[in-house]
């Protein structure tokens, strides 16, 4: 998870690289410890340290770490060329080993041959039939292939041995999330955040999905997953405020004439409606008005 | 930090000090031949004394302390890591390659 502070501290360091400060390794690092997705960089600012043999000598063992992140990097810009290169250099060095071969692998799917990344993953299937990443390359060849049915049915098969991988959970709750399936994505979801509940946008995802189904129940759900957002990110995550005046607004549609539990809902979207001004007030002071209007009619419509 | 050690190092001279005191009166007591009950109130006084100082020192001298709370403001999750072992390749980049000789040489 990426927190508050790890993000600037990113942006810090990437701001020193680009204007060539130096720090370029620790950079590296820190975009492979919170799995960011930064592959023009990645491969910009690790060529250059593989290009210098001081450098390289200077990372030790951790040269082929350096290896493989440049590898994968250069393979999502297309620099197919340098992706060939580091894959030949950790070949080189490690010739027997499983992970160049999904590196390999990965280069070949890159290149667009499906048919023979295809059989590489079998192969190395054969050898290790529970290797988790390599099952998952398969549901990313599906999906890249534009086969969204089969990535979910490989990626439900692969769930079934493997439940307690919410990164999986994850991505088949997003790509349920493309085809407007809400229902199974939601079940994902509560999946995602029974793994790991302290995240709130986990939360929030799950929230979002049950507002866009709809019907009282669900609403009257949303609303308190977006509370407990608020609650997990100290009131910081406006989405999660909209959600709450947006749910607030529609459950008072929903039981116009019944009137229950109306006060304390009422107060919650007060609350978060005075929560949005104040950083509105603070952050972007100019659409303000705009502010004002969307919540005044939310109020008038309920 | 330097008067974090200063001060714990005061600490636990006033604790060796107390101890000190303890058994000299001991063994005062050993001469006048009467039973120990406790030591000399201004001795408990400095106990207490000594100890404030070394845990004030024990909880300045190491640093500051983070918090654990997941909703404070360096804790507070922002984005989440993108999902990388599902990363695919089939994306825009292929229509617009990047214009760089990047190379791999040696």
């Amino acid at each position: 998870m990426v927190t508050k502070t790890e993000e600037s501290q990113l942006k810090n360091l990437e701001i020193q690289v680009d204007n060539g400060g130096g720090g370029a390794w620790e950079y590296l690092s820190l975009i492979r410890k919170l799995k960011v997705r930064r592959s023009d960089k990645v491969l910009k600012h690790g060529l250059s340290i593989l290009n210098d043999s001081k450098l390289r000598s200077n990372l030790g063992p951790e040269e082929w770490t350096l290896y493989e992140q440049v590898a994968v990097a250069a393979m999502d810009c297309q620099s197919l060329d340098v992706a060939q290169d580091c894959t030949k250099a950790l070949r080189k060095r490690f010739p027997e080993s499983k992970r160049v071969g999904r590196l390999e692998a990965m280069l070949l799917e890159a290149k667009g041959s499906w048919d023979m990344a295809e059989k590489a993953y079998t192969s190395l299937l054969e050898d290790n039939p529970l290797d988790q990443i390599i099952h998952k390359r398969r549901v990313a060849m599906a999906k890249a292939q534009g086969n969204i049915s089969g990535a979910i049915e490989w990626l439900n098969k692969y769930l079934e041995i493997f439940m307690a991988d919410h990164d999986a959970w994850r991505e088949l709750a997003e790509i349920y999330l493309s085809l407007q399936m809400y229902k199974q994505a939601a079940f994902c979801y509560e999946e995602v955040i029974l793994a790991q509940p302290t995240v709130p946008l986990y939360h929030l995802a799950y929230a979002d999905v049950l507002y866009t189904l709809g019907g009282l129940e669900n609403v009257q759900t949303a609303k308190k997953y977006y509370a407990s957002t608020i609650d997990l990110t100290g009131g910081k995550n406006t989405r999660a405020l909209f959600g709450i005046c947006l749910c607030t607004s529609a459950i008072a549609q929903l039981t116009k004439g019944k009137n229950k539990e109306d006060k304390e809902g009422s107060q919650l979207q007060s609350l978060a409606a005075k929560a949005l001004e104040k950083e509105y007030k603070q952050r972007a002071p100019d659409k303000l008005p705009q502010l004002t209007t969307a919540l005044k009619s939310l109020t008038l419509s309920s | 930090m330097a008067l974090a050690i200063i001060v714990g190092v005061l600490g636990s001279l006033i604790l060796f000090h107390a101890a000190y005191s303890t058994i000299q009166y001991k063994s005062l007591l050993k001469i006048t031949e009467e039973e120990f009950s406790s030591p000399p109130f201004n001795v408990v006084i400095e106990l207490f004394v000594g100890l404030l100082l070394c845990f004030w020192a024990a909880l300045t001298a190491p640093g500051k302390f983070l918090s654990i709370h997941p909703q404070s403001e360096e804790n507070r999750i922002v984005s989440l890591p993108a999902n990388l072992d599902f990363m695919i390749f089939n994306h825009r980049r292929k229509v617009f390659p990047l214009e760089t000789d990047l190379k791999l040489k040696h």
